[in-house]
């Protein structure tokens, strides 16, 4: 909690203006205590309306992912699997194209609604799919890569034929994840989704250890598989669809944090999923920080941030733990 | 800065004004073109053996300058068009068969029988053109002409709007006039057009020449994808940082990049004196509307407290006053008239 804490107050500290840190200190007890230290608004506003709602929403947006694919590599016994391969990233971006580039419901829907409501459409298929096909951990894998597929397709299908270069940029950007324009009404989305998220998923630890074993074995200790299952991946979906909805689609986070936080505390769900979900926001902040200070002037997409910077530090994790030969 | 190597220039400005005035008034001066015409076109070199009888036009700005030439007739097609077209040419433009508002496809062109392609952006023709290469093209017997001012010292193969490397000026506006209108024969009216141009620019600047504040911060808001968000700004090499230079503001942005993403943060760290925002008709990005824009900037709580807006100094011009085209003189002209309104000039 101490690194979250830090790793918060330096992405509130670090900007393209540079205040003193009494002056953030003081921005938070106006607007926290009811103080009145005399601060330049402008000043107060970027602390508390710009750097510090952003930080908390990369906090709860990196632990939700996170735990999202704690969740999903346990429930299908499938180490690769990530929110994103449910198709609910991809679903998510074609509702986000389909308002940007075709004005469906432009001026009532917003592109995160947009994006909301493609992604759970997305989950909806692939869940139909999977169980039509039988159900099972190999078919709702199999459904959400031919949903991803369909999506991707659909998303490309609006850019190519009706955006232009400028718009097909804003796309990009938007598809590789991106924080600008987070305010605190998207902390009061996120945040709860995350928190609450978080909960169920503790009260399920145990569970989601059983899992680990196979369906046969959880089902042999009494955990009633299907609707376990089916509530799990209901969560894992809220959670990805809300936050892709709020930040973009944000790679990596949810398919290599859950690695890295099992490589620190083991496999056990009780330990791992508070690992993840910590490992999970800190990584997020950081990521924040260094998008939107490695270019003066300019922001860089976080998914690529947490792409560049994430994957070597992932490489570093696995050589540290690598198993004697 | 003194001010005297700035008047110096715009003596010269207004001599030449004056020389081209004498040009509007003798057209029949104006040499006629010798054909074969060799010109140099972005890296390569372009022979016409006579004028194009059909021209197709890819570029609202590209179609502009054709029609600005009175070459309606020889028009067979148009495409990629941001916003509507220039009033006077409402008629005209009507009759020419717009082959797509976005990128038209090869054949679409090709179909319509040209024996020129005129584009305005690289990326649409060019080395690795989305609608076609300059060799499909010439394999089929038809010439292809691309904007200058989308190749002088730009780098297009970055994508997006690509990255400028040197400043963009209204010099290689008036190249690219003449230069179609030697290729079209129609020299006097390229003259005509530049003089016309040349001359509404120099009395702009004159108009703010006494400035009050010198490098005055300005800012140029095209769109945000996300009205909170990052915002598209003009970098410091495209047409709107000349029409900063022209009048003695500043661009505060420092970028080579034609459109970044700048966040809010940036812009109030920067403090700009003068807001520019883009108003367009196009309604595809969150802060296209101005009035959108012009909400956001009266009631984010950072935006809310930069100078611009505290003091009320923010404009509105048409997007297209912003991209290297002949309505840049517009937008010259619209920066101008909000210097003097704002009292920055004496």
């Amino acid at each position: 909690m101490a690194g979250l804490t830090l790793a918060i107050g330096l992405a509130v500290s670090i900007g393209e203006i540079v205040i003193p840190l009494r002056t953030i200190a003081e921005a938070i007890a106006n607007r926290m205590f009811g103080t009145s230290f005399a601060i330049k608004p402008i000043h107060e506003g970027i602390i508390w309306d710009y750097r510090l709602s952003r930080a908390l929403v990369s906090a709860s947006s990196g632990a939700a992912l996170a735990m999202t694919g704690a969740m999903l590599q346990a429930l299908l016994r499938n180490p690769l699997a990530e929110p994103y391969v449910l198709g609910i990233s991809a679903g998510a971006s074609t509702g986000a194209v389909a308002i940007m580039i075709l004005g469906i419901g432009s001026g009532v829907l917003t592109l995160s609604t947009g994006a909301f409501f493609g992604a759970v459409a997305a989950f909806g298929l692939v869940s139909l799919l999977a169980a039509g096909a039988g159900g099972g951990a190999d078919r709702i894998l199999l459904a959400g890569v031919a949903g991803s597929q369909l999506f991707n397709a659909l998303t490309s299908y609006i850019v190519t034929t009706s955006a232009n270069a400028e718009q097909a940029r804003g796309i990009m950007f938007w598809l590789l994840g991106s924080l600008s324009g987070v305010r605190w009404t998207d902390v009061l989305l996120v945040t709860p989704i995350a928190g609450g998220g978080f909960v169920i998923c503790m009260l399920h630890a145990r569970v989601l250890d059983a899992f680990a074993f196979g369906t046969d074995s959880a089902a042999a200790l009494g955990v009633p598989v299907r609707r376990v299952r089916l509530t799990l991946l209901g969560l894992t979906a809220v959670m990805t669809a809300a936050v892709v909805s709020i930040v973009g689609s944000i790679g990596f986070v949810g398919l290599v944090i859950p690695h890295a936080a099992r490589f620190l505390v083991g496999p056990a769900h009780e330990r791992l999923l508070p690992a993840t979900a910590l490992i999970g926001a800190i990584f997020m902040v950081l990521a924040d920080i260094v998008s939107r200070t490695i270019i003066p002037q300019q922001v860089l997409p976080i998914g690529v941030v947490t792409a560049l910077f994430g994957a070597p530090v992932f490489a570093l994790i696995l050589y540290k733990a690598r198993r004697p030969v | 800065m003194s001010s005297d190597p700035k008047r110096r220039p715009f003596i010269l400005r207004l001599a030449f004004a004056v020389l081209a005035t004498f040009a509007i008034s003798a057209p029949a001066f104006a040499a006629s073109t010798t054909y074969p015409l060799t010109i140099a076109n972005c890296g390569r070199s372009i022979t016409f053996d006579r004028a194009p009888g059909k021209v197709v036009s890819i570029g609202q700005a590209m179609t502009e300058i054709l029609l600005s030439l009175g070459l309606a007739d020889r028009i067979t097609g148009t495409a990629v068009w941001f916003s509507p077209v220039l009033k006077q040419f409402d008629a005209e433009n009507s009759k020419i068969k717009r082959l797509a508002d976005n990128d038209p496809s090869f054949e679409a062109v090709v179909g319509t029988g040209p024996d020129l392609v005129a584009a305005e952006f690289e990326w649409h023709v060019g080395p690795s053109g989305s609608v076609g290469t300059y060799d499909q093209f010439s394999k089929l017997g038809i010439n292809t002409y691309v904007a200058p001012a989308d190749c002088a010292a730009k780098d297009n193969t970055t994508g997006g709007d690509g990255v400028r490397k040197e400043m963009l000026k209204t010099e290689v506006i008036y190249q690219e006039i003449a230069e179609l209108a030697a290729i079209f024969n129609v020299q006097d009216r390229g003259e005509a057009l530049v003089a016309r141009l040349k001359e509404r620019e120099d009395k702009a600047i004159a108009s703010v020449a006494e400035t009050r504040v010198k490098d005055i911060p300005v800012v140029f808001w095209f769109s945000s994808k996300e009205v909170d968000g990052e915002a598209f700004m003009a970098g410091r090499n495209g047409a709107p940082a000349y029409i900063m230079r022209a009048l003695g503001a500043k661009n505060v942005i420092a970028t080579n990049e034609e459109w970044p993403l700048v966040g809010w943060e940036t812009v109030a760290g920067l403090n700009p004196a003068i807001i520019v925002i883009a108003g367009m008709d196009r309604r595809r990005y969150a802060a296209d509307d101005p009035a959108i824009k012009l909400t956001f900037l009266n009631s984010d709580p950072v935006a809310s407290r930069i100078s611009a807006v505290e003091k009320k100094q923010v404009v509105v011009m048409d997007s297209q006053a912003m991209s290297p085209s002949i309505r840049l003189v517009d937008g010259i002209e619209t920066l101008a008239v909000a210097i003097r309104q704002f009292g920055l000039a004496k």
